[in-house]
Protein backbone atom coordinates (compact mmCIF):
# COMPACT_ATOMS: atom_id res chain seq x y z
CA UNK A 1 0.00 0.00 0.00
CA UNK A 2 1.45 3.32 -1.18
CA UNK A 3 -0.42 5.38 1.39
CA UNK A 4 1.07 3.54 4.46
CA UNK A 5 4.33 4.62 4.24
CA UNK A 6 7.33 3.07 6.55
CA UNK A 7 10.58 3.68 5.27
CA UNK A 8 11.76 0.68 3.15
CA UNK A 9 13.98 -0.71 6.06
CA UNK A 10 17.83 0.43 5.69
CA UNK A 11 17.15 -1.02 1.69
CA UNK A 12 18.25 2.35 -0.49
CA UNK A 13 17.06 2.76 -4.21
CA UNK A 14 20.64 1.24 -5.00
CA UNK A 15 20.03 -2.33 -3.68
CA UNK A 16 16.87 -2.47 -6.22
CA UNK A 17 18.84 -1.04 -9.02
CA UNK A 18 21.70 -2.96 -8.30
CA UNK A 19 19.38 -6.15 -8.86
CA UNK A 20 17.47 -5.16 -12.16
CA UNK A 21 20.73 -4.02 -13.32
CA UNK A 22 22.76 -7.64 -12.84
CA UNK A 23 19.53 -9.19 -13.97
CA UNK A 24 19.33 -7.03 -17.29
CA UNK A 25 22.86 -7.63 -18.02
CA UNK A 26 22.73 -11.65 -17.24
CA UNK A 27 20.16 -11.47 -19.99
CA UNK A 28 22.29 -9.81 -22.67
CA UNK A 29 25.00 -12.06 -22.26
CA UNK A 30 22.63 -14.43 -22.57
CA UNK A 31 21.34 -12.82 -25.48
CA UNK A 32 24.99 -12.30 -27.22
CA UNK A 33 26.27 -15.78 -26.63
CA UNK A 34 23.28 -18.20 -27.28
CA UNK A 35 22.72 -19.44 -30.49
CA UNK A 36 19.06 -20.86 -29.95
CA UNK A 37 16.32 -18.68 -31.43
CA UNK A 38 13.84 -19.14 -28.58
CA UNK A 39 16.26 -19.13 -25.40
CA UNK A 40 17.46 -15.76 -27.83
CA UNK A 41 13.67 -14.52 -26.78
CA UNK A 42 13.78 -15.54 -23.46
CA UNK A 43 16.93 -13.92 -22.38
CA UNK A 44 15.01 -10.06 -23.61
CA UNK A 45 12.50 -11.26 -21.27
CA UNK A 46 14.84 -11.57 -18.81
CA UNK A 47 15.61 -7.87 -19.81
CA UNK A 48 12.43 -6.89 -19.46
CA UNK A 49 11.94 -8.02 -15.71
CA UNK A 50 14.97 -6.35 -15.28
CA UNK A 51 13.55 -3.16 -16.50
CA UNK A 52 10.15 -4.26 -14.43
CA UNK A 53 12.24 -3.91 -11.14
CA UNK A 54 13.68 -0.53 -11.62
CA UNK A 55 10.39 0.64 -12.64
CA UNK A 56 8.33 -0.73 -9.45
CA UNK A 57 11.64 0.72 -7.33
CA UNK A 58 11.77 4.24 -8.94
CA UNK A 59 7.87 4.03 -8.36
CA UNK A 60 8.06 3.05 -4.75
CA UNK A 61 10.84 5.98 -4.08
CA UNK A 62 8.90 8.58 -5.38
CA UNK A 63 5.84 7.09 -4.06
CA UNK A 64 4.49 7.27 -7.28
CA UNK A 65 2.22 4.38 -9.04
CA UNK A 66 3.17 5.34 -12.61
CA UNK A 67 5.92 2.81 -12.20
CA UNK A 68 3.40 0.27 -11.68
CA UNK A 69 1.52 1.31 -14.43
CA UNK A 70 4.66 1.27 -16.78
CA UNK A 71 5.01 -2.19 -15.58
CA UNK A 72 1.52 -3.05 -16.97
CA UNK A 73 2.70 -2.04 -20.18
CA UNK A 74 5.74 -3.67 -20.23
CA UNK A 75 3.72 -6.85 -19.70
CA UNK A 76 1.69 -6.02 -22.72
CA UNK A 77 4.51 -5.60 -24.94
CA UNK A 78 6.00 -8.76 -23.73
CA UNK A 79 3.22 -10.78 -24.55
CA UNK A 80 2.65 -9.26 -27.21
CA UNK A 81 6.46 -9.87 -28.59
CA UNK A 82 5.83 -13.75 -26.85
CA UNK A 83 3.20 -14.39 -29.79
CA UNK A 84 4.42 -12.56 -32.78
CA UNK A 85 8.04 -14.15 -32.11
CA UNK A 86 7.26 -17.60 -31.30
CA UNK A 87 5.03 -16.99 -34.45
CA UNK A 88 7.71 -16.44 -36.29
CA UNK A 89 10.02 -18.89 -34.92
CA UNK A 90 7.92 -22.02 -35.62
CA UNK A 91 8.17 -20.60 -39.13
CA UNK A 92 11.58 -20.95 -39.49
CA UNK A 93 11.55 -23.98 -38.12
CA UNK A 94 9.43 -25.47 -40.69
CA UNK A 95 11.60 -24.00 -43.41
CA UNK A 96 15.20 -25.71 -41.84
CA UNK A 97 14.35 -27.85 -38.98
CA UNK A 98 16.47 -26.16 -36.70
CA UNK A 99 16.13 -23.33 -34.21
CA UNK A 100 20.26 -22.32 -34.56
CA UNK A 101 19.99 -18.72 -35.24
CA UNK A 102 23.05 -19.05 -37.52
CA UNK A 103 21.62 -20.88 -40.31
CA UNK A 104 20.06 -17.19 -41.27
CA UNK A 105 22.99 -15.65 -41.63
CA UNK A 106 22.58 -14.87 -45.16
CA UNK A 107 19.59 -12.57 -44.39
CA UNK A 108 22.40 -10.24 -42.67
CA UNK A 109 24.76 -7.66 -45.60
CA UNK A 110 27.08 -8.80 -47.35
CA UNK A 111 30.63 -7.63 -46.18
CA UNK A 112 33.15 -8.53 -48.62
CA UNK B 1 21.45 11.98 0.68
CA UNK B 2 23.69 9.50 2.03
CA UNK B 3 27.27 9.45 0.69
CA UNK B 4 28.57 6.90 -1.74
CA UNK B 5 26.25 3.49 -1.61
CA UNK B 6 29.44 1.87 -2.28
CA UNK B 7 33.07 2.33 -2.95
CA UNK B 8 33.80 2.78 -7.09
CA UNK B 9 36.64 0.17 -6.53
CA UNK B 10 35.06 -2.43 -4.63
CA UNK B 11 31.70 -2.22 -7.17
CA UNK B 12 33.94 -2.82 -10.26
CA UNK B 13 35.93 -5.59 -9.21
CA UNK B 14 33.05 -7.39 -7.83
CA UNK B 15 31.73 -6.72 -11.24
CA UNK B 16 35.10 -7.95 -13.00
CA UNK B 17 34.67 -11.07 -10.94
CA UNK B 18 31.03 -11.47 -12.00
CA UNK B 19 31.92 -11.17 -15.24
CA UNK B 20 34.89 -14.26 -15.14
CA UNK B 21 32.62 -16.22 -13.28
CA UNK B 22 30.18 -16.00 -15.94
CA UNK B 23 32.44 -16.59 -18.90
CA UNK B 24 33.76 -19.31 -17.35
CA UNK B 25 29.58 -20.85 -16.69
CA UNK B 26 28.86 -19.88 -20.08
CA UNK B 27 31.91 -21.47 -21.98
CA UNK B 28 31.81 -25.01 -22.43
CA UNK B 29 34.41 -26.33 -20.62
CA UNK B 30 35.48 -29.14 -17.74
CA UNK B 31 33.70 -29.73 -14.98
CA UNK B 32 36.73 -27.99 -12.94
CA UNK B 33 36.19 -24.66 -14.76
CA UNK B 34 32.64 -24.79 -14.13
CA UNK B 35 32.64 -25.33 -10.57
CA UNK B 36 35.74 -22.81 -10.13
CA UNK B 37 33.04 -19.87 -12.03
CA UNK B 38 30.44 -20.87 -9.55
CA UNK B 39 32.87 -20.39 -6.42
CA UNK B 40 33.99 -17.35 -8.21
CA UNK B 41 30.22 -16.17 -8.81
CA UNK B 42 28.80 -17.05 -5.47
CA UNK B 43 32.20 -15.29 -3.96
CA UNK B 44 31.66 -11.82 -5.97
CA UNK B 45 27.72 -11.95 -5.13
CA UNK B 46 28.74 -12.77 -1.50
CA UNK B 47 31.21 -9.85 -1.59
CA UNK B 48 28.30 -7.86 -3.05
CA UNK B 49 25.83 -8.45 -0.41
CA UNK B 50 28.25 -7.87 2.54
CA UNK B 51 29.27 -4.45 0.87
CA UNK B 52 25.66 -3.48 0.79
CA UNK B 53 24.80 -4.53 4.31
CA UNK B 54 28.18 -2.66 5.43
CA UNK B 55 26.87 0.77 4.25
CA UNK B 56 23.63 0.47 6.02
CA UNK B 57 25.34 -1.19 9.38
CA UNK B 58 25.11 2.18 11.27
CA UNK B 59 21.15 2.58 10.63
CA UNK B 60 19.11 1.46 13.58
CA UNK B 61 16.48 -0.37 11.31
CA UNK B 62 17.88 -4.06 9.71
CA UNK B 63 17.63 -3.89 5.90
CA UNK B 64 14.32 -6.80 5.58
CA UNK B 65 16.15 -10.31 5.07
CA UNK B 66 13.86 -10.92 2.36
CA UNK B 67 15.36 -8.76 -0.56
CA UNK B 68 18.82 -10.47 -0.38
CA UNK B 69 16.99 -14.11 -0.49
CA UNK B 70 14.96 -12.87 -3.49
CA UNK B 71 17.85 -11.30 -5.03
CA UNK B 72 19.97 -14.27 -4.67
CA UNK B 73 17.45 -16.71 -6.07
CA UNK B 74 16.67 -14.61 -9.25
CA UNK B 75 20.24 -14.01 -9.99
CA UNK B 76 21.52 -17.45 -9.22
CA UNK B 77 18.19 -18.64 -11.82
CA UNK B 78 19.02 -16.00 -14.00
CA UNK B 79 22.68 -17.12 -14.62
CA UNK B 80 21.38 -20.92 -14.82
CA UNK B 81 19.18 -20.26 -17.19
CA UNK B 82 21.04 -18.76 -19.86
CA UNK B 83 23.82 -21.35 -19.35
CA UNK B 84 21.63 -24.78 -19.10
CA UNK B 85 22.22 -26.47 -22.49
CA UNK B 86 18.42 -27.44 -22.67
CA UNK B 87 16.21 -25.00 -23.82
CA UNK B 88 13.14 -26.46 -21.44
CA UNK B 89 15.09 -26.11 -18.20
CA UNK B 90 15.96 -22.74 -19.01
CA UNK B 91 12.18 -21.49 -19.44
CA UNK B 92 11.56 -23.63 -16.68
CA UNK B 93 14.19 -21.16 -14.60
CA UNK B 94 13.14 -18.25 -16.25
CA UNK B 95 10.14 -18.91 -13.96
CA UNK B 96 11.73 -18.73 -10.88
CA UNK B 97 13.26 -15.66 -11.78
CA UNK B 98 9.75 -14.06 -12.50
CA UNK B 99 8.58 -15.88 -9.04
CA UNK B 100 11.66 -14.08 -7.37
CA UNK B 101 10.98 -10.99 -8.46
CA UNK B 102 7.49 -11.01 -7.60
CA UNK B 103 8.57 -11.34 -3.90
CA UNK B 104 10.62 -8.54 -4.52
CA UNK B 105 7.50 -6.94 -5.78
CA UNK B 106 5.47 -7.50 -3.05
CA UNK B 107 8.50 -6.13 -0.62
CA UNK B 108 8.37 -2.79 -2.47
CA UNK B 109 4.31 -2.89 -1.45
CA UNK B 110 3.17 -3.09 -5.57
CA UNK B 111 0.92 -6.24 -4.12
CA UNK B 112 -1.07 -5.89 -7.45
CA UNK B 113 2.11 -6.21 -10.09
CA UNK B 114 3.14 -9.29 -7.94
CA UNK B 115 0.44 -11.17 -8.49
CA UNK B 116 -0.08 -9.86 -12.21
CA UNK B 117 3.45 -10.90 -13.03
CA UNK B 118 2.99 -14.14 -11.80
CA UNK B 119 -0.36 -14.80 -13.32
CA UNK B 120 0.43 -13.63 -16.62
CA UNK B 121 3.97 -13.91 -17.26
CA UNK B 122 4.52 -17.40 -15.41
CA UNK B 123 1.18 -18.33 -16.07
CA UNK B 124 0.97 -17.37 -19.82
CA UNK B 125 3.53 -16.15 -21.57
CA UNK B 126 6.36 -18.77 -20.19
CA UNK B 127 3.92 -21.63 -21.32
CA UNK B 128 3.84 -20.09 -24.62
CA UNK B 129 7.28 -20.56 -24.74
CA UNK B 130 7.46 -24.14 -23.78
CA UNK B 131 4.60 -24.94 -25.63
CA UNK B 132 6.69 -23.63 -28.79
CA UNK B 133 9.53 -25.31 -27.75
CA UNK B 134 8.29 -28.62 -27.68
CA UNK B 135 6.81 -28.17 -30.84
CA UNK B 136 9.90 -27.11 -32.49
CA UNK B 137 12.35 -29.51 -30.72
CA UNK B 138 14.05 -32.52 -31.93
CA UNK B 139 13.68 -35.44 -29.65
CA UNK B 140 17.45 -35.69 -28.57
CA UNK B 141 19.16 -39.14 -28.30
CA UNK B 142 19.39 -39.10 -24.83
CA UNK B 143 20.05 -37.35 -21.65
CA UNK B 144 23.56 -36.43 -21.83
CA UNK B 145 25.30 -33.10 -22.93
CA UNK B 146 26.70 -34.38 -26.30
CA UNK B 147 23.63 -35.72 -27.69
CA UNK B 148 21.92 -31.97 -27.40
CA UNK B 149 21.76 -30.27 -31.21
CA UNK B 150 25.54 -28.29 -31.26
CA UNK B 151 23.51 -25.37 -31.33
CA UNK B 152 22.79 -25.41 -27.58
CA UNK B 153 26.08 -26.26 -26.24
CA UNK B 154 28.41 -24.40 -27.71
CA UNK B 155 27.84 -20.80 -27.15
CA UNK B 156 28.97 -17.95 -29.39
CA UNK B 157 31.60 -15.68 -28.41
CA UNK B 158 31.38 -16.07 -24.36
CA UNK B 159 34.58 -13.91 -24.24
CA UNK B 160 32.64 -10.73 -25.93
CA UNK B 161 29.61 -11.47 -24.44
CA UNK B 162 31.00 -11.04 -21.09
CA UNK B 163 32.94 -8.26 -22.00
CA UNK B 164 30.04 -6.08 -23.13
CA UNK B 165 27.54 -7.06 -20.10
CA UNK B 166 30.28 -5.81 -17.67
CA UNK B 167 30.82 -2.53 -19.34
CA UNK B 168 27.19 -2.46 -19.54
CA UNK B 169 26.89 -3.04 -15.79
CA UNK B 170 29.07 -0.59 -15.43
CA UNK B 171 27.04 1.74 -17.17
CA UNK B 172 24.06 0.60 -15.40
CA UNK B 173 25.73 1.00 -12.22
CA UNK B 174 26.83 4.03 -12.12
CA UNK B 175 23.94 6.13 -11.11
CA UNK B 176 23.40 3.16 -8.27
CA UNK B 177 26.54 4.31 -6.31
CA UNK B 178 26.17 8.09 -7.13
CA UNK B 179 23.56 8.72 -5.32
CA UNK B 180 22.13 6.62 -2.58
CA UNK B 181 19.36 7.75 -0.87
CA UNK B 182 17.15 6.60 1.93
CA UNK B 183 13.61 5.69 0.25
CA UNK B 184 11.19 8.39 1.50
CA UNK B 185 11.96 11.67 3.14
CA UNK B 186 8.95 12.61 5.75
CA UNK B 187 7.34 15.19 3.99
CA UNK B 188 6.94 13.58 0.51
CA UNK B 189 5.03 10.78 2.45
CA UNK B 190 3.12 13.11 3.72
CA UNK B 191 2.45 14.53 0.50
CA UNK B 192 1.76 10.93 -1.19
CA UNK B 193 -0.69 11.12 1.52
CA UNK B 194 -2.43 13.78 0.82
CA UNK B 195 -2.43 12.41 -2.97
CA UNK B 196 -3.87 9.22 -2.09
CA UNK B 197 -6.66 11.16 0.28
CA UNK B 198 -7.47 13.18 -3.28
CA UNK B 199 -7.81 10.15 -4.96
CA UNK B 200 -10.15 8.55 -2.76
CA UNK B 201 -11.97 11.79 -2.68
CA UNK B 202 -12.54 11.52 -6.35
CA UNK B 203 -14.19 8.09 -6.44
CA UNK B 204 -17.75 9.32 -4.64
CA UNK B 205 -19.09 6.17 -3.93
CA UNK B 206 -16.61 4.84 -2.18
CA UNK B 207 -16.12 8.00 -0.28
CA UNK B 208 -19.38 8.18 0.70
CA UNK B 209 -19.12 4.48 2.14
CA UNK B 210 -16.22 4.98 3.49
CA UNK B 211 -17.48 7.84 5.78
CA UNK B 212 -20.63 5.93 6.73
CA UNK B 213 -18.49 3.21 7.63
CA UNK B 214 -16.41 5.05 10.72
CA UNK B 215 -20.18 7.73 10.98
CA UNK B 216 -23.39 6.21 10.06
CA UNK B 217 -25.36 9.09 11.41
CA UNK B 218 -23.30 11.20 9.00
CA UNK B 219 -25.63 13.52 6.90
CA UNK B 220 -24.84 14.23 3.18
CA UNK B 221 -25.16 17.93 2.55
CA UNK B 222 -27.59 17.92 -0.47
CA UNK B 223 -25.46 21.40 -2.34
CA UNK B 224 -21.68 21.39 -1.08
CA UNK B 225 -19.43 18.86 -2.05
CA UNK B 226 -17.09 17.16 0.62
CA UNK B 227 -13.84 18.03 0.92
CA UNK B 228 -10.85 15.61 2.41
CA UNK B 229 -8.53 17.95 4.62
CA UNK B 230 -5.78 16.78 6.52
CA UNK B 231 -3.32 17.74 9.24
CA UNK B 232 -0.75 16.90 12.02
CA UNK B 233 -3.34 13.99 12.94
CA UNK B 234 -4.85 12.20 10.21
CA UNK B 235 -7.29 13.33 7.63
CA UNK B 236 -10.72 14.19 8.27
CA UNK B 237 -13.76 15.71 6.58
CA UNK B 238 -16.14 18.27 7.59
CA UNK B 239 -19.73 19.50 6.57
CA UNK B 240 -22.25 21.47 8.29
CA UNK B 241 -26.22 20.71 7.83
CA UNK B 242 -29.31 22.75 8.93
CA UNK B 243 -30.20 26.28 9.09
CA UNK B 244 -27.22 28.08 7.58
CA UNK B 245 -25.14 25.35 8.79
CA UNK B 246 -25.83 25.15 12.35
CA UNK B 247 -25.14 21.52 12.79
CA UNK B 248 -21.01 20.85 12.48
CA UNK B 249 -20.26 17.13 11.87
CA UNK B 250 -16.87 16.05 11.76
CA UNK B 251 -15.71 12.45 10.77
CA UNK B 252 -12.00 11.63 11.12
CA UNK B 253 -10.78 8.85 8.53
CA UNK B 254 -8.97 6.03 9.77
CA UNK B 255 -5.62 4.93 7.63
CA UNK B 256 -7.39 1.90 6.67
CA UNK B 257 -10.11 3.90 4.57
CA UNK B 258 -7.11 5.40 1.79
CA UNK B 259 -7.07 3.62 -1.27
CA UNK B 260 -5.04 0.17 -1.87
CA UNK B 261 -2.61 -0.69 -4.12
CA UNK B 262 -5.07 -2.05 -6.86
CA UNK B 263 -7.38 0.88 -6.44
CA UNK B 264 -3.90 3.12 -7.06
CA UNK B 265 -3.03 1.26 -10.10
CA UNK B 266 -6.58 1.04 -11.45
CA UNK B 267 -6.92 5.38 -11.29
CA UNK B 268 -3.89 5.54 -12.51
CA UNK B 269 -4.36 3.63 -15.54
CA UNK B 270 -7.83 4.94 -16.30
CA UNK B 271 -7.43 8.70 -15.06
CA UNK B 272 -3.65 9.57 -16.09
CA UNK B 273 -2.77 7.33 -19.30
CA UNK B 274 -6.20 6.53 -20.73
CA UNK B 275 -4.80 7.26 -24.35
CA UNK B 276 -1.86 4.46 -23.18
CA UNK B 277 -4.29 1.99 -22.30
CA UNK B 278 -5.66 2.21 -25.74
CA UNK B 279 -2.50 1.67 -27.40
CA UNK B 280 -1.69 -1.22 -25.26
CA UNK B 281 -4.78 -2.90 -26.27
CA UNK B 282 -4.50 -2.00 -29.99
CA UNK B 283 -0.77 -3.78 -29.68
CA UNK B 284 -2.10 -6.67 -28.42
CA UNK B 285 -5.17 -6.96 -30.66
CA UNK B 286 -2.28 -6.43 -33.94
CA UNK B 287 -0.05 -8.85 -32.54
CA UNK B 288 -2.45 -11.62 -32.08
CA UNK B 289 -3.55 -10.67 -35.88
CA UNK B 290 0.71 -11.48 -36.59
CA UNK B 291 0.16 -14.57 -34.79
CA UNK B 292 -2.44 -15.65 -36.61
CA UNK B 293 -1.66 -14.65 -40.01
CA UNK B 294 1.89 -16.24 -39.30
CA UNK B 295 1.08 -19.23 -37.76
CA UNK B 296 -1.46 -20.50 -40.27
CA UNK B 297 0.00 -23.27 -42.16
CA UNK B 298 0.58 -23.00 -45.92
CA UNK B 299 0.93 -26.43 -47.77
CA UNK B 300 0.65 -26.37 -51.10
CA UNK B 301 -1.20 -29.41 -52.53
CA UNK B 302 -1.30 -30.52 -56.00
CA UNK B 303 -4.58 -31.18 -57.76
CA UNK B 304 -4.46 -35.31 -57.44
CA UNK B 305 -3.70 -34.73 -53.40
CA UNK B 306 -6.77 -32.41 -52.96
CA UNK B 307 -9.06 -35.13 -54.48
CA UNK B 308 -7.29 -37.65 -52.36
CA UNK B 309 -8.53 -35.59 -49.10
CA UNK B 310 -11.55 -34.60 -50.41
CA UNK B 311 -12.30 -38.62 -50.95
CA UNK B 312 -10.95 -39.40 -47.44
CA UNK B 313 -13.11 -36.95 -45.83
CA UNK B 314 -16.04 -37.91 -47.64
CA UNK B 315 -15.78 -41.83 -46.46
CA UNK B 316 -14.87 -40.32 -42.87
CA UNK B 317 -18.56 -38.59 -42.89
CA UNK B 318 -20.02 -41.54 -44.64
CA UNK B 319 -18.36 -43.87 -41.54
CA UNK B 320 -20.05 -41.45 -38.87
CA UNK B 321 -23.84 -42.20 -38.95
CA UNK B 322 -23.15 -45.76 -39.49
CA UNK B 323 -21.33 -46.41 -36.29
CA UNK B 324 -23.81 -44.37 -34.63
CA UNK B 325 -26.52 -46.98 -36.13
CA UNK B 326 -24.53 -49.53 -34.82
CA UNK B 327 -24.55 -48.62 -31.39
CA UNK B 328 -28.16 -47.38 -31.64
CA UNK B 329 -29.13 -51.60 -32.72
Amino acid sequence: MLAVTESMGSLTLSHYIMVSALLFVIGLVGFVSRRNLIVMFLCTELMFQGAAIAMIAFGRFHLDVSGQVFVIFILTVAAAEAALALGLVVLLYRRKQTLSAEVWCDLREHTD
Amino acid sequence: MVSAWMAPFTLYSACVIGALALYLLVRPGPRGAKAFGIILGLGALAWLTLESIKSTVDSTDRPSVFFFIFSLIAIASAVRMITHHRPIYSALYFVMVVLSSAGLFLLLEAEFMAFALVIVYAGAILITYVFVLMLSQQTPLGDKVEHQPEYDRIPREPAAAAMVGFVMLALLTDMAFNSASKIPAANTVREAQRQAWNELEQMPKRFEERVLEVEPEFIFPAQKALHILTDESGAYVLGAVGEAGSVEQRVDLPIEAMPENVQHVGWALVYKFPASLEVAGIILLLAMFGAVVLAQRQIELSEEEKLLAAQARQSKAAKVPSDSEGGAA
